[in-house]
């Protein structure tokens, strides 16, 4: 059987996967051994959600859901870290963590490990806490709206909430000025709007994986979320918090990737009526 | 900074399991499975410690204290497993009921207003004049597109789509190949930053440890070796075939 030739747009078409990963991991590699240092501007979106914070009047408590997976931490958590870092440095705010996803206590601890809550003289249950993963996901969130000492009684290491002076008037959603869900999973994120925003009225910051921003932008539009933010966006919020890290680092990584897939793209699509032009030429159309 | 055993050997599990997981993106191998089946069975075994954990601090506890309506709780958690018998089967499906029941009350409970009546408001409150001339021309937009894709998805009246209105829904199946755009660029961006964390824990957290510059290019052989075609590697041979 006689091989047919095949064109230059059909191999471009054609080309296989590890190449276009090869390529790929260069186009990693190169800024992340070598950073261009490209600017990192602020969005409208992260800046709201800084201002929120901010604008934040002294003792108020904010409740905090880590809600994401392990899989999701190396987009997420760089986000949450920085935020951390701005509740911790601004000082005199309750925040109240608890997680709808199984893995959100261990992604605290890790999460607190890298902010060091002690160098803002930040104290454990005095300033945060962490109450401990609850499961149901919607049905957890309307518990604790309702009444968190229905829900438990107990941090994630067993120790009695009103052993907490931070746990002092606060037992549902109405003793929080502000929500903030870190979030993998759309439920979660789309939950505290109907939960807590619809019930309670209470202003809600949604941290999300940059795929679910188009499903979740229309609560931002409609004012029901304060503000929708990806994990992609903090090298914005650490620029705002002045503590550059993983953020920050991902930028020139994030540029030359999308860049490199843009270009393929585009000739993806030059190849494409390319082909059918020499198809059409071919068939004398 | 010195670092204990367990940081240490932490990273150092972490590392070469994410090696041997980016490894598939290239080819399929002994590696990479050997990661995949690792960590389905981690995330079944902490999904198990942290279920027990749940029914002891939150159903096992207060029964303790007294709360005897619990009983009804873990019997109908019982039931569930129910599922598994021939005969009894079919009791399972209360408790199924009773959990989809109060799920979908709980979020049907604000769904209209959350979903539908506030989206409405906002639309209706857009405004195309008394604004700036870029905001008037997005509210517009988004007026013409929406309108557009509700007309789109009108298929009771098939005659809608035909004739000289042809073009409004070409605007809206545009409009979504957009949207579609947007919701791909930015999985790729939620893709990129991933990758870029577990590399940049390769690059801050491993490499930096002692040992590591040697074993990178040793475990990196190993994973090519192990993505040869099992005819070309003198060992391990592939199994005969049954």
């Amino acid at each position: 059987m006689s091989k047919q030739k095949k064109s230059i747009w059909e191999k471009l078409e054609d080309l296989p996967r590890e190449v276009l990963y090869g390529i790929l991991l260069i186009a990693f590699i190169i800024p992340m051994l070598n950073p261009f240092g490209f600017p990192v501007p602020i969005t409208p979106e992260v800046r709201k959600w800084y201002d929120t914070i901010q604008a934040l009047p002294t003792g108020s408590a904010i409740a905090l859901d880590m809600g994401y997976s392990g899989g999701g931490e190396p987009e997420i958590g760089p986000f949450a870290v920085a935020v951390f870092h701005h509740i911790f440095r601004k000082g005199g705010l309750k925040t109240v963590c608890w997680a709808t996803s199984n893995e959100g206590p261990l992604l605290f601890d890790k999460a607190m490990a890298e902010v060091n809550p002690d160098r803002y003289g930040a104290k454990y249950g005095v300033d945060y806490i962490m109450l401990g993963y609850f499961a149901g996901t919607e049905t957890a969130m309307a518990a604790l709206g309702k009444s968190i000492r229905g829900l438990t009684t107990t941090d994630y290491k067993r120790t009695p909430l009103d052993q907490y002076s931070i746990m002092q008037g606060i037992n549902d959603a109405t003793n929080f000025k502000l929500v903030i869900c870190y979030t993998t999973g759309q439920d979660q994120s789309e939950g505290y709007v109907r939960q807590w925003v619809t019930a309670y009225k209470t202003p809600y910051l949604s941290n999300v994986l940059a795929l679910m921003i188009p499903a979740m932008l229309p609560y931002a539009r409609s004012g029901q979320a304060v503000s929708v933010t990806s994990g992609a966006q903090a090298g914005q919020m650490e620029s705002l918090v002045k503590v550059p890290a993983r953020g920050i680092a991902s930028a020139d990584v994030m540029t030359m990737t999308e860049i490199f897939v843009s270009v393929y793209v585009i000739i993806g699509n030059i190849a494409y009526f390319a082909r059918r032009a020499s198809k059409k030429k071919a068939s004398g159309g | 900074m010195a670092m204990d055993l367990a940081s240490v050997s932490s990273i150092w599990i972490a590392a070469l399991f994410t090696i041997w997981a980016f490894s598939f993106v290239f080819r399929d191998n002994a590696w990479f499975k050997f990661a995949e089946h690792v960590y389905v069975g981690t995330a079944a075994g902490n999904g198990i410690v942290y279920g027990i954990d749940n029914v002891t601090r939150y159903g096992w506890a207060p029964f303790m204290k007294g709360s005897m309506y619990y009983i009804v709780l873990f019997l109908l958690g019982i039931v569930l497993y129910a599922r598994y018998h021939k005969k009894y089967f079919w009791l399972s499906r209360i408790p199924i009921a009773i959990m989809v029941g109060t799920g979908i009350g709980l979020s049907m409970r604000s769904t209209v207003t959350s979903e539908f009546i506030a989206q409405i408001q906002s639309t209706a409150g857009m405004k195309i004049l008394g604004v700036d001339p870029l905001t008037a021309f997005n509210n517009l937009l988004f007026l013409i597109i929406l309108l557009c894709c509700i007309y789109f998805f009108i298929f009771t009246f098939p005659s809608m789509h035909t004739g000289g209105k042809w073009y409004i829904s070409r605007i809206a199946r545009y409009a979504m190949m957009a949207a579609f755009g947007y919701t791909f660029a930015n999985g790729f961006l939620s893709r990129v930053t991933m990758i870029f964390g577990r590399f940049d824990f390769l690059k801050s957290s491993w490499l930096p440890l002692p040992g590591a510059m040697v074993a990178l290019p040793i475990s990196l052989i190993l994973v090519i070796y192990a993505m040869l075609p099992a005819e070309k590697r003198p060992w391990p041979k592939a199994a005969p075939a049954k």
